[in-house]
């Protein structure tokens, strides 16, 4: 979809080496305005390092990255951030001793610097309202279930309104309920506030409902991508990945 | 602004500023300066604590700041308050340049770095001639009119560098710093440049570490470079330890503690320090949270067994 409009994220022919290991390579991807895509594959895709590769957190060893139209190859994460691209972690990605509140409010702190304190708690308010967080805000991050702590994560990125959000695996341990309104939250995400995500994900049914487009990792680089209803389709993405959904 | 509950160290220091003046007898003077520098010591080691970090560095910075002191009242005539101001921004400057390039790392690394960084300055006060050399300086006096007030001056002071470390914890620029220790990941990822935090961090510590460096000069009038060795870091940690980590009260608490133990512990001539190592060693075992953690957990107790006597009346 969009595909005239300008990618608010593209890399083009990624590629990251470890060594002699050839991670990623080949990756193009484009990210466009208010699109949710979905990045899966297999275990050992290179779905994680694809998520390194776009936050900054590995420098490319080959290919470029722009985001919001700006060569951003080699940023550090800081600086990728500050263009609008916020990515929340596979494990631990918050602050596990401070409170939700506080953890929320530190989404805010770049974006609203200076003295902006009540913008700040109003903008804390308002995320953790939206995924109903709000009767926790006084908990101590660390000890919320497993679900409550995803969702605070996401608020933590979230509360920074980035342009692009990069969730890794977000529903991983949730149960039916949590996972479908979190998917919710997602598009509210999407709609309200016209912020377009990239979701790697390994529960399929979620991601066949929610994402526009997907890009299918396979041994580090991508075999397919297209709409869901196309990859679905697709025999090649079947024979490696898609097989499992007959088993679930 | 947020809501600063007056803490109860607040309280229990203005007791503290009134004891120094009941107890003007030089040698009570003498104990109650030791502890308000070893609380700020402590304040200031716990300080980059916020980060994560073990800031063995901070000997190196209370004896930059003690002969920054020195060198502004021996030798430069520089009025007392500004030396003072002078050590603290010395101390300040040179720790925003060596934690730029030391902060990059963490953990052991930061901690060997800053152990090897006060080591190298202790050889530096040691080799150089203005210094005196391994003898150090001597004759750092305050102003004659402040012979009946110092010990007071330097409570005040000490207090006041706490007071402002608590008051940073508690702002917004806390929740940066115990996030970077929490997650620096995430804290990168919203934007926030973790290295400049650090710094900011580690600059206020040293600040304090300076400041307290040259009080320390004015209260015994001698420094030599023996007096900055990573044993001074080591005694910080342990006032942190045994007082507890959680809160500033436990560093002001862990330095009465320790301090006054070894007056006592005195007597035992080069023993001394076996009472600093039973010390760290029955709180690690039988009080994590130090002091402060026991105190707290003995209130809690007694309101639970007090409850429980009302519901059965």
């Amino acid at each position: 979809m969009n595909s005239e409009q300008t990618p608010l994220l593209s890399g083009r022919q990624l590629e990251r080496r470890f060594g002699g290991l050839l991670a990623v390579s080949e990756l193009d991807i484009d990210l466009y305005p208010g699109e949710i895509l979905g990045l899966i594959g297999p275990n050992g895709a290179g779905k994680s390092t694809t998520f390194n590769l776009l936050s900054g957190f590995y420098p490319p060893t080959g290919g470029e990255l722009y985001v919001m139209g700006e060569r951003c190859t080699g940023k550090s994460p800081t600086k990728i951030s500050r263009k609008g691209l916020v990515r929340t972690f596979q494990h631990g990605s918050l602050m596990p001793s401070m409170s939700v509140r506080d953890n929320i409010l530190l989404g805010t702190m770049h974006q609203l610097s200076g003295r902006r304190r009540i913008e700040r708690i109003a903008r804390t308010e308002e995320t953790a309202e939206m995924l109903g967080l709000s009767a926790f805000l006084e908990e101590v991050a660390g000890v919320l279930p497993h679900g409550l702590q995803r969702l605070v994560s996401i608020g933590i990125a979230f509360a920074s309104r980035p342009k692009i959000l990069c969730l890794d695996e977000p529903l991983t341990g949730l149960n039916h309920t949590e996972a479908s309104s979190a998917l919710h939250v997602f598009e509210r995400i999407r709609g309200e506030f016209g912020c377009s995500i990239l979701l790697v994900e390994h529960n399929m049914k979620a991601v066949m409902k929610i994402c526009d487009r997907m890009v299918v990792l396979h041994h580090g680089k991508p075999i397919a991508a297209g709409r869901a209803e196309d990859i679905q389709s697709n025999e090649e993405v079947i024979s490696i990945y898609l097989g499992r959904l007959d088993d679930e | 602004m947020a809501n600063y509950q007056i803490p109860s160290w607040v309280i229990f220091s203005i007791f503290a500023v009134l004891a120094s003046q009941y107890f003007s007898g030089s040698h009570s003077a003498s104990i109650l300066n030791s502890i308000a520098i070893a609380a700020l010591l402590a304040g200031s080691l716990r300080f980059v604590m916020l980060i994560g970090e073990l800031n063995f560095a901070i000997a190196a910075f209370v004896g930059i700041g003690a002969y920054s002191a020195g060198v502004a009242t021996t030798m430069l005539d520089i009025s007392f308050f500004l030396a003072i101001l002078t050590s603290g921004v010395a101390a300040s400057l040179i720790s925003m340049v060596f934690g730029s390039i030391t902060l990059r790392s963490g953990g052991p690394y930061f901690l060997l770095i800053g152990f090897a960084f006060t080591e190298a300055m202790r050889i530096v006060y040691s080799k150089t001639d203005v210094l005196g050399q391994t003898s150090g300086m001597v004759g750092i006096f305050p102003p004659i009119e402040f012979d009946d007030w110092l010990s007071l001056f330097v409570i005040i002071i000490c207090l006041g560098l706490l007071f402002l470390m608590y008051v940073i914890e508690k702002s917004q620029f806390g929740t940066i710093f115990k996030s970077i220790r929490d997650n620096s990941d995430v804290t990168r990822t919203v934007g926030i440049n973790v290295l400049y935090w650090k710094v900011v961090c580690f600059a206020i510590a040293s600040f304090c570490a300076g400041i307290a460096g040259a009080l320390q000069a004015f209260v015994n009038n001698v420094i030599s470079p023996g007096d900055f060795g990573y044993l001074l870091a080591v005694f910080a940690l342990a006032y942190v330890k045994v007082g507890g980590e959680s809160s500033i009260a436990g560093s002001i608490l862990g330095a009465i503690f320790l301090v006054v133990l070894s007056e006592f512990a005195l007597a035992l001539g080069a023993g001394e320090h076996i009472f600093y190592g039973a010390a760290i060693v029955i709180a690690v075992l039988f009080m994590r949270e130090g002091i402060v953690g026991l105190v707290s957990s003995t209130i809690s107790w007694i309101t639970k067994t007090r409850a429980s006597k009302e519901e059965r009346v």
